[in-house]
């Protein structure tokens, strides 16, 4: 009895580990499934082959997107050049296919397809991996670099894909039976397995955990790096032909809006952003997903203004449900509050303990050693000045190349004022995002965090200086509010910064499209508007207020127990729980700051333009990550000063105007503008891994 | 408490499910079902078109004709083509489409014409000939307006030209157009070149940062496709009198229209830049009512009319010589020949104003602001 028992409960424990093992797999495929039954429930015919069909045929181009996203976040990466890539192959494919030629070879293109996927891999991978440049500015350089290129290759939509690709990739592969995209995602899959069992998947998964111990063990870290942005470029570049045999034609925007949502597959698929846990099954059912929103939000006919709250209440939901158990975020919250709550009737909490000094009587150290001299500024700040002085030189080097190109610049007092009024926006929001970035997190709620409270600020105003004075604190205020939200979900319910904010943008826009139903009404009150556009003696107002945020946020980030607080999470957040620092409280301030940092710039906006309008905010995501790490930080937390940062905004916004500032066509400017930020971080290199 | 929750879960989902079964069973009995798969809904001229799309489907006329059910595809064209064939599955008889793009559409929209949806698509354009098409000539647009701006000059003189979102064939076609006209002008000079991406707020963006290292006075005209009310807007604070601003032709804004009455005209709610100021102007728009537009025409389809596979819109140009302001702006008050409205009914400068058509009575200005029919 007890031998049977016995041999019974070897397995049932080799399961139960597995099961642990593939957990968020698991939960994406169950998620799945029971919207899969929603759906089957709730339209009116049965679920069909042919539904199956086109639902897989549907996810397919995000699918195998996603997977390549999951390798480079695997390994501890971030690849925003991957919807970029997926346009360039389209486009490739359109141009290069002949509409008289009969008989295309699916097997060619398909290759062709994969091969610039791997190309551009290989490009990002050589300055990630080899000049160990972080991946998230070579990644957005190389973004800006492949839409320019994209626009070169085709200026607008157009072009001819084979049908036969269309046939053979959106067939069945067996009639009736197993629609061929389903067969394509999972070969890729079979590939990683087999992938996965070689050196080279455990070298990608000890890489994504800790990179040093890796190299201190002997993996060949340049190498994996390298290898895995190819790999991925190879999934982008399939992601593209399956696209292109979709649409049987060529569009060069086609590919970047799948770019954010391919991180939310990743992260509903169960990987865990900074690498080291999860896998591409689960990202494939994420996929799957985030493509059966659309049926939902059909079947139950969410209306038009409703759908971007449902569809960011649906992301949260699926992610929680992958969170219910013993060891989430939540239930850890909870326990922990449970015995707060204990130690409160025990009396035993550190605030009810009397308060005298239990401090370890450690020696002071002998006044000989006080009497060292305090090293130079350069010696004490080496570190932040390594990170911040090269985005001075550039924007020293780019004002220069204006004067000679374009005359007017280093003497013309005009230049300077538009230069920081239009620095401004990106300024304020740096700090925002650099805190919650500093933490180790990401506000992806920032576009329509600008455009609410734009158009709320409009609305109120109308036009009225007096209103201006509850109509300010009333903005601010919902800010706080949202990045109160943000933050509780980040803290307590343990959602991951990228899914939470992201979920908010799009509740928020929907929030947004609700209050101006459809058409912000209002405009900005003259004393505003005075304050962007208005001059005192040459200079625009909000300059000076500009000057006095930077002091702010240097004394806030530098000199404050907030600011310490907020590096010492990002370095480790292990560590600083072990120190006693309230983690949660922080965290949860940092996202009210980032809200608050980006409803001043749509107040601001709203003054510099005069009104509000819906999707204001939309051109101030990527810059604004762009800029934080240009300006030095790293963004996986921890290192970076506020300095730095603005000396990225100046950067961008001189570059941005030496380029407005000339008659080069659209596709140039983005290719150069790609190649001067890749220049600029390339005195941000890492350290040799010792 | 996985297990339960999930249980739980499961029991909502089946339950909210059941109810937005019997409500669309009810609903169909006699009704055409239509359904409108819009692209992006965050912007102005998207949420214009939208709220005369619904106003369309409930007037009088329509409301016992069309089920129509409105749905967002976002940016994402992936998104779109999954939507359609949802909606084709769906049993709709026939799709309004904005179409993210003309090209990567063609599959699924022959798809759906093949099972006998009739598929419209308004403002821009689907390539697959099986589709149906409700727009004005973008080419003609850019013509139109550049060779305005040359008469206006003269013949002679620098520009600033002010592009919409490269890499789409509407901007691509108004773009080429108009640069063939200047081409053929050699005293006309591009002097300088800014992605707009059709927001006034990207324009100021791009003109302030072209007019740091330029002045005011170095330039003669603007070619733009949305954003002369701000341009206007920002030479008055640069210091330039009303009479002295440049020629610009550009979009159908209202503000742009208010601005182009004569200076001193009495306007209900005017304040300066929102106000008469006697701007020299061309504008000219895509116009939102092509939805509503195209519903209409999908409902005479349906009902077995002829309709053309291509309807091409007239292209509404106002210039000061025909700007006239609107008293209400109902519908006859339209077609009487105003094209303007007070500030005081329409608070949004940005609000695009090209909302008259011959063919459309159902809708006028509530129409457009709240979605509202006419009686």
């Amino acid at each position: 009895m007890s031998v049977t028992s016995l041999a019974a409960a070897a397995p049932a424990a080799t399961l139960a580990r597995l099961l642990a093992r593939h957990r968020g797999a698991i939960i994406a495929a169950i998620v799945f499934a029971l919207l899969l039954l929603v759906v089957d429930l709730v339209s009116a015919g049965q679920l069909t082959y042919f539904d199956i069909s086109f639902l897989s045929s549907g996810g397919a181009t995000s699918a195998l997107a996603a997977i390549g996203q999951t390798l480079v976040i695997l390994s501890g990466g971030f690849d925003l050049s991957a919807g970029a890539v997926i346009s360039l192959v389209n486009v490739v494919l359109a141009n290069g296919m002949d509409p008289m030629a009969t008989g295309t070879s699916v097997a060619l293109w398909t290759l062709a397809g994969i091969g610039v996927g791997m190309l551009v891999g290989a490009f990002n991978g050589f300055f990630i991996a080899v000049l160990r440049m972080q991946p998230i500015v070579v990644t957005l350089s190389t973004m800006f670099i492949l839409q320019g290129v994209t626009l070169l290759v085709m200026d607008k939509p157009g072009g001819f894909v084979s049908p036969d690709l269309g046939a053979f990739y959106l067939g069945d592969a067996i009639a009736g039976w197993i629609p061929m995209p389903l067969v394509v995602i999972g070969v890729v899959l079979l590939g990683w397995f087999w992938l996965k069992g070689t050196r080279f998947g455990t070298a990608l998964y000890a890489v994504g955990s800790d990179p040093d111990a890796a190299a201190s063990v002997g993996v060949r870290v340049v190498l994996v790096r390298f290898l895995v942005y190819v790999i991925a470029g190879g999934c982008y570049g399939l992601a593209g032909v399956f696209i292109s045999a979709q649409t049987g034609s060529g569009d060069p925007l086609v590919g970047n809006p799948l770019l954010l949502s391919m991180f939310a597959a990743v992260v509903v698929g169960g990987t865990r952003l900074g690498g080291g846990q999860g896998g591409p099954v689960g990202t494939v059912f994420g996929a799957y997903i985030l493509m059966m929103v659309v049926n939902i939000l059909l079947v139950l006919n969410v209306s038009a203004y409703y759908s971007t709250i449902a569809e960011g209440t649906i992301l949260i939901l699926a992610v929680l449900a992958g969170s219910l158990s013993h060891d989430s975020v939540l239930a850890r919250q909870l326990r922990a509050l449970r015995a707060r709550l204990a130690a409160w009737r025990a009396g035993m909490l550190p605030s009810q303990i009397d308060r005298t000094d239990r401090r370890l009587g450690i020696a002071r150290g002998s006044a000989g050693e006080q009497q060292v001299p305090q090293p130079a500024f350069h010696v004490r700040n080496a570190e932040t000045l390594r990170y911040a002085l090269p985005a001075y030189v550039c924007l020293a080097i780019v004002v220069i190349v204006t004067q000679i190109w374009l005359g007017r610049a280093i003497a013309n007092f005009g230049y300077w004022n538009s230069l920081f009024v239009l620095s401004s926006f990106l300024a304020i929001l740096a700090l925002g995002q650099g805190s919650v970035i500093l933490t180790g997190g990401l506000d992806l709620s920032v576009p329509w965090m600008i455009g609410l409270s734009g158009i709320l600020l409009a609305g109120m105003v109308n036009g009225s200086d007096a209103a201006l004075a509850y109509a300010l604190p009333a903005v601010l205020a919902v800010a706080c509010l949202i990045g109160l939200a943000n933050g509780i979900g980040v803290v307590f319910l343990g959602i991951s910064p990228i899914v939470m904010t992201l979920a908010t943008n799009g509740i928020l826009q929907g929030f947004a499209l609700l209050y101006s139903q459809g058409t912000p009404a209002g405009f900005s009150s003259p004393m505003l508007r005075w304050f962007m556009t208005g001059k005192v003696f040459a200079i625009t107002p909000v300059v000076l207020f500009m000057i006095a945020f930077v002091v702010f946020a240097v004394l806030l980030l530098g000199r404050t127990a907030f600011g310490r607080r907020v590096y010492g999470i990002g370095n480790s957040l292990r560590a600083a729980q072990l120190s006693g620092i309230a983690v949660g409280r922080t965290l949860i301030l940092v996202y009210v700051l980032s809200a608050v940092c980006a409803a001043l710039v749509g107040i601001m906006l709203t003054g510099f333009s005069g009104q509000a309008s819906l999707g204001m905010g939309d051109d101030y995501l990527l810059p604004s990550i762009a800029v934080v790490v240009v300006g030095g930080a790293l963004i996986t937390g921890g290192r970076g000063h506020y300095l730095g940062m603005l000396g990225g905004v100046l950067l961008l916004t001189a570059l941005q105007m030496l380029l407005a500032g000339t008659t080069l066509p659209y596709a140039t400017r983005a290719i150069l503008f790609g190649l001067v930020v890749l220049g600029a971080v390339m005195a941000l290199r890492e350290r040799r891994i010792q | 408490m996985g297990i339960g929750s999930k249980a739980r879960r499961l029991a909502l989902l089946a339950g909210m499910a059941v109810c937005a079964f019997g409500m669309s069973g009810a609903e169909a009995a006699g009704r055409h079902k239509i359904f409108l798969s819009m692209s992006f809904i965050g912007n102005d001229w998207q949420a214009e078109a939208a709220n005369m799309v619904k106003a369309m489907a409930s007037h009088k006329s329509m409301v016992d004709k069309v089920d129509l059910q409105v749905q967002v595809a976002g940016p994402n064209a992936q998104r779109q083509i999954q939507q359609i064939n949802a909606m084709v599955q769906a049993g709709a008889e026939a799709i309004v489409i904005f179409p993210i793009s003309p090209t990567a559409l063609n599959q699924v929209v022959k798809n759906a014409c093949e099972k006998g949806v009739k598929v419209f698509a308004y403002d821009a354009e689907i390539t697959e000939p099986c589709a149906y098409n409700v727009h004005i000539d973008q080419e003609e647009a850019g013509r139109v307006t550049a060779e305005w701006l040359v008469k206006k000059l003269n013949g002679r003189g620098n520009i600033i030209a002010v592009t919409g979102v490269p890499g789409t064939s509407v901007d691509d076609l108004r773009t080429k157009a108009a640069k063939e006209v200047f081409a053929k002008h050699p005293d006309i000079k591009i002097v300088g070149e800014a992605v707009g991406m059709w927001s006034q707020a990207v324009a100021r963006t791009e003109l302030s940062k072209i007019l740091a290292t330029r002045s005011w006075d170095d330039i003669n005209g603007l070619w733009m496709q949305v954003g002369c009310f701000t341009a206007n807007s920002m030479q008055l604070e640069a210091g330039k009198k009303s009479s002295e601003l440049l020629p610009c032709a550009g979009e159908g804004s209202n503000g742009g229209r208010i601005q182009m009455l004569p200076e001193g005209t009495e306007v209900e709610g005017a304040t300066s830049p929102y106000a008469p100021l006697g701007a020299p102007r061309i504008s000219y728009a895509s116009p939102p009512y092509s939805g509503a537009l195209a519903l209409k025409l999908a409902v005479e389809a349906l009902e077995g009319k002829d309709v053309a596979k291509k309807t091409i819109l007239p292209l509404p140009v106002v210039t000061n010589e025909t700007i006239k302001l609107c008293d209400e702006g109902t519908w006859a008050e339209m077609k009487a020949g105003c094209n303007a409205f007070k500030p005081s009914l329409v608070s949004n400068p940005g609000w695009f104003a090209s909302i008259f058509s011959d063919q459309t009575p159902e809708i006028g200005l509530a129409a457009a602001l709240v979605g509202q029919p006419e009686e």
